[in-house]
């Protein structure tokens, strides 16, 4: 699982090493420093020279950051999912449970595709392959929701004919946390790991975004 | 009519006046007092390199570049995650594991550098707690102090003492490591008893804590998996040569029988032989090792050892010597003097600069009484008087002068409260202790 930007689980949270530092904020240096004060900087910086700055740099690879240290409200959470995404990693129940939230669980067909083949085919072909998406989109459902079950995770269910990218942009306004697979919108290359929609997304959303 | 024994002293006590103040660097006070003397001819080149203890300065030369290096490997990182993860997010477990591991690592490498590696840590768990963090600032540093009082190369003041009279690494385990580890209980039941109430987490933030505690990765702190087993074989070898330093000859002549059995290895012999292997094997660039040596702490000690053989050159000490053996009548008598004396100028002057003037002033002394008892007065006042105030040893400064950088105050009176008393309870122990080994 490749957490993404601000993402904010516990315990996963911690698993990221993107630009950290314990120090990132140096207290405004007062303006007349007592003689104690200044005498241990003296002190202090004779005895450590810039060793202390390169511990610093050091640390900043594992420990989190105040700002890093909250943890996020996160009472629902929205999971789009598509053709191509075929499961659900069996981590992702164990940091999902680990919220107190509501899950959405929301298959899109693409609408444009269902479109193209209306137009240079017939209605019925479009339909055809709008029932077959279907079909597998509510096994996916059911699939994914029995096991969010089991984890003690509550689900809703979704499935409808949309736009992959501008429903799901649409619709984080009403969820703290989006969990994204990286076939979303694309099948696996050869050459990219994440699929290049889960890539814009993950560019414009403004919620804690978990890429698995 | 200025006399020769007037400007040592007079160079002794403005160098260390600058030392205390430390407008100047303590190194650059420490060598200009130096030049002072042999411009004017009071220590002349031949008698400098008598009075400039080399064995000080090797050891602790071969002690930071086997720190050096073992640093590279985030062997530190890892001691410190390892220990916080133990703690189990219990606030009076983190201030024990974090003392206990403290006083260890201090006990067998430098102080400075295990309270530079472990403040960090001890300040990210208290604020993960969200519980005040001087207790666990100032308990390590104690513990820091008490730990390096155990071992020969445990402290400055140690090493300082054990060169210059000749004192083996089991001696020291054997004189001070029983003091070190009784002081330190003491220490830690005064801290439950003080703070024992404010240290406290409920349950349920326990939680939270330990999960964000245990997300911590000691593996990923681990730079270079390979240079991390070699550091910590290396400095358990070089551990096991300070425990048989001075038998090293009659273990060899039984498989290599042209070594002298008589032989022994100076413990700055057993430090530098260390750092050798470990520059062989770990394939470190030299350059970049040596460049961390911390060069102005060794010309700080040169200084201070050259400004101190003044006062022995012009019979400043020698006068002292004199005056106390006339107004002390025994063996005991000393002891009481020398580690109360030193626990409290120690307190003032700063351990470092303290020892290295009461040195030769023993040395002197050991005309008319038997002085080996001293060299542990010495070590005990020197290590304990330490912990006396927030400028009496580097590992309270470097602490300090950590926590300071991250917006928490601990001021001069809070220290030498807590400071205080730890000095003298531990220094009346560590005395009583020695008086029932070597009795008054």
């Amino acid at each position: 699982m490749l957490p993404c930007f601000r993402q904010t689980t516990p315990g996963v949270e911690e698993a990221l090493n993107v630009g950290r530092s314990i120090n990132p904020i140096s207290e405004p240096m007062e303006i007349k420093m007592s003689y104690y004060t200044s005498l241990i900087n003296r002190k202090f910086r004779d005895v450590v020279g810039k060793r202390y700055d390169a511990v610093l740099r050091e640390y900043s690879e594992f420990l989190l950051t105040e700002e890093e240290m909250q943890v996020a409200e996160v009472s629902s959470i929205l999971i789009p999912l598509d053709i191509f995404v075929e499961d659900v990693p069996p981590e992702l129940y164990e940091v999902l449970s680990a919220y107190d939230a509501d899950v959405t669980l929301a298959y899109i067909i693409d609408a444009h595709v269902y479109n193209i083949i209306k137009e240079t085919l017939n209605e019925s072909s479009a339909d055809e392959l709008r029932v077959k998406r279907e079909e597998y989109g509510h096994s996916l459902l059911s699939k994914i929701s029995d096991k969010l079950e089991e984890a003690g995770v509550d689900s809703q269910q979704r499935l409808f004919l949309g736009n992959k990218g501008e429903d799901v942009e649409k619709m984080v306004g009403n969820y703290d946390l989006i969990a994204l697979s990286k076939s979303y919108g694309a099948e696996h290359g050869e050459t990219k790991d994440i699929s290049p929609l889960v890539i814009r997304l993950t560019q414009k959303m403004t919620i804690p975004t978990l890429i698995y | 009519m200025i006399s020769v024994e007037l400007i040592a002293i007079v160079v002794f006590l403005l160098t260390y006046a600058l030392i205390v103040d430390e407008r100047i660097h303590r190194a650059v006070a420490a060598m200009a007092g130096a030049a002072v003397v042999v411009l004017l001819g009071i220590v002349p080149w031949d008698r400098l390199l008598h009075h400039v203890d080399f064995g000080t300065i090797f050891l602790l030369m071969g002690m930071m570049i086997i720190v050096n290096i073992s640093r590279n490997s985030g062997l530190f990182e890892y001691i410190a995650i390892r220990t916080a993860k133990l703690a189990n997010g219990s606030p009076i477990k983190v201030l024990l594991l974090f003392s206990l591991v403290t006083a260890v690592v201090s006990a067998f490498l430098d102080n400075v550098t295990t309270v530079l590696l472990l403040t960090p840590m001890l300040l990210y768990i208290a604020k993960v707690m969200k519980l005040n963090p001087v207790p666990f600032l100032l308990a390590e540093i104690l513990a820091s102090n008490v730990g390096g009082a155990g071992t020969l190369i445990g402290d400055p003041p140690n090493v300082m003492i054990a060169s210059s009279a000749g004192l083996t690494f089991n001696e020291f385990i054997f004189n001070m490591g029983p003091i070190a580890v009784v002081d330190l209980v003491i220490i830690l039941v005064m801290f439950y008893l003080i703070y024992g109430k404010s240290l406290k987490v409920d349950e349920a933030e326990r939680e939270t804590i330990v999960t964000k505690l245990d997300a911590l990765d000691e593996r990923a702190a681990i730079l270079d998996l390979k240079l991390f087993k070699k550091s910590i074989f290396t400095i358990l070898f070089v551990v096991f040569m300070f425990f048989i330093h001075d038998k090293v000859g009659s273990i060899l002549h039984t498989v290599l029988p042209f070594v002298d059995p008589a032989m022994g290895l100076e413990p700055a012999e057993v430090a530098l032989i260390g750092a050798a292997m470990l520059l062989i094997w770990s394939r470190e660039s030299p350059e970049a090792i040596f460049e961390k040596i911390e060069w102005p702490a060794l010309f700080f000690f040169g200084g201070l050892f050259v400004i101190v053989g003044a006062l022995v050159e012009t019979g400043v000490i020698s006068d002292i010597a004199i005056f106390l053996i006339a107004h002390v009548n025994t063996t005991g008598e000393a002891m009481f003097i020398i580690a109360w004396f030193s626990a409290f100028a120690s307190a003032i002057v700063d351990n470092i600069p303290l020892t290295a003037a009461l040195i030769p002033l023993i040395h002197d002394m050991g005309a008319t009484m038997d002085i080996y008892p001293l060299w542990w007065a010495l070590s005990l006042g020197a290590c304990m008087g330490g912990n006396g105030t927030a400028i009496a040893a580097s590992a309270n400064v470097v602490v300090l002068g950590i926590a300071d950088r991250e917006g928490i105050k601990i001021s001069f009176m809070d220290f030498l409260k807590i400071g205080m008393l730890v000095l003298v309870v531990t220094v009346a122990v560590g005395l009583g202790m020695l008086y029932l080994m070597y009795g008054w």
